[in-house]
């Protein structure tokens, strides 16, 4: 069957199997940044936004996404992305990197939708994405950073 | 994963999801796509996404005392919508802030979650204390039914056959209720080994209305009817907490799975009541 998406901005028609997930569509279709990890929704390493949520690719089946704008970390490249991407390198937010495109993606649906999040907040949404070099700290702050950034231009 | 979906289908309307279903015994209606894309079924399945049908509606009308909850609408929006923040205290919106992680409730949908309901669902759990209807779609019949109900074989049965369009959920005793939902897991965003949820409905601290309901004992949340007998016209208070938490224990059938021990759930089963009668007392004191 075929899935007609929009991913990164890109108009695509994709062929899948009825009962692929999103995940190896993705990665099948050259989308190297969405990680295969647990594949059962637990550690956030295929997180993609979806209509501008973020949701696990593993456990949604690709034909679910028909007709809906996908966004992988390679289509991130606004200000914000940009701001980010700086501040994990400058925290030293980044180790191993296997975690960081869905970490990234929960950063990023976080401060589009709440320019100025508490502590709480940003744990709460990286609760999806698991890490296991950093102790998140440096992330955290990174997330942070970020936001003070952005609310001070 | 699925392996073997050998067809997925896009219906138009209600009726015609329905309709295909009934065609295909071995059918999935699919929405959010959390738990039947783990599912690990080997046999050949047609899946039918009823994602797009429009039954996303949320809304609280607070001229008729009613929040009404598209069957497809996910759990996060729920909990991000300003209105039903305040509903019960925050007690929906706080509790099914519990489940999973941002992006599994991104997913996941309060249809899904009753279609096929997990013994150890929270959502089960917190529905129960509310008053709550069903409404859905059963061999081309339009059915709504109180979600009390659930408990009966043939409403779960239905159910499971169904198309469920929404939820309907009657607050017009808000205001003289709280509730409190407590869950026990071994990590932040693993299913529940235990979860509890009580609501009180009162006058001047004197219980008029008690409802206990507890999931993932690892069967499918019940409610204790013998405790909600007991609490009714008591007055609220950390002795009648300590006394119902000793109660819900014994009443309470509990069990092992590989999460926890019986003798373990029994403690927490205990411990959650009275915790959550406490708080309940504490709110309402304030």
């Amino acid at each position: 069957m075929n899935l007609e998406a929009t991913i990164n901005g890109e108009e695509l028609t994709l062929e899948v199997e009825p009962g692929e997930v999103l995940l190896d569509v993705l990665r099948r279709n050259g989308f190297k940044s969405v990680k295969e990890g647990c594949k059962t929704g637990d550690c956030g390493a295929c997180m993609v936004l979806v209509d501008g949520r973020a949701m696990t690719s593993c456990t949604l089946f690709a034909a679910q996404v028909q007709g809906a704008e996908i966004k992988t970390v390679e289509g991130l490249n606004d200000e914000l992305a940009e701001s980010l991407r700086e501040n994990f390198l400058d925290k030293g937010a980044v180790q191993c990197g296997f975690c960081i495109p869905g970490v990234l993606i929960s950063a990023y649906s976080l401060l589009s939708s709440n320019a100025d999040p508490t502590e709480e907040e940003i744990k709460a949404a990286l609760d999806g994405n698991l890490c296991r070099c950093t102790g998140y700290v440096k992330q955290i702050e990174a997330i942070k950073e970020t936001a003070e950034e952005l609310g001070d231009s | 994963m699925l392996k073997h979906v050998t067809d997925y289908h896009y219906p138009g309307s209600l009726e015609e999801a329905a309709s295909l279903h009934d065609r295909e015994s071995r059918s999935f209606f699919i929405a959010g796509g959390t738990a039947l894309a783990l599912s690990d079924s080997k046999r050949p399945v047609e899946l039918i996404d009823v994602g797009e049908l429009g039954l996303d509606e949320l809304g609280l009308d607070e001229a008729e005392g009613k929040i009404e909850i598209g069957a497809t609408t996910s759990i996060q929006r729920i909990v991000e919508h300003q209105g039903i923040k305040s509903v019960l205290n925050g007690f929906l919106s706080e509790s099914l802030e519990e489940i999973g992680s941002y992006p599994i409730r991104n997913a996941g949908t309060l249809g899904g979650s009753l279609v096929h309901p997990f013994p150890w669902s929270d959502v089960v759990t917190i529905l129960s204390v509310l008053d709550t209807e069903v409404t859905y779609f059963h061999n081309g019949e339009r059915k709504t039914r109180d979600f009390s109900r659930l408990y009966e074989d043939d409403f779960r049965s239905e159910l499971n056959e169904s198309v469920i369009e929404k939820l309907s959920i009657d607050l017009e005793d808000e205001t003289s209720a709280a509730a409190s939902f407590r869950k026990f897991n071994r990590s932040e965003f693993d299913v529940a080994a235990l979860n509890l949820a009580c609501r009180i409905n009162h006058d001047q601290g004197e219980i008029v209305e008690a409802r206990l309901a507890a999931g993932a004992r690892p069967m499918l949340a019940e409610r204790a009817n013998e405790v909600e007998e007991e609490l009714t016209g008591e007055k609220l208070g950390p002795e009648l907490a300590r006394k119902a938490g000793n109660m819900a224990a014994q009443v309470f059938e509990l069990g092992d799975d590989k999460k926890i021990s019986g003798e373990y759930r029994e403690t927490l089963v205990e411990k959650m009541t009275a915790d959550a009668i406490k708080g309940i007392y504490q709110e309402v004191s304030t």
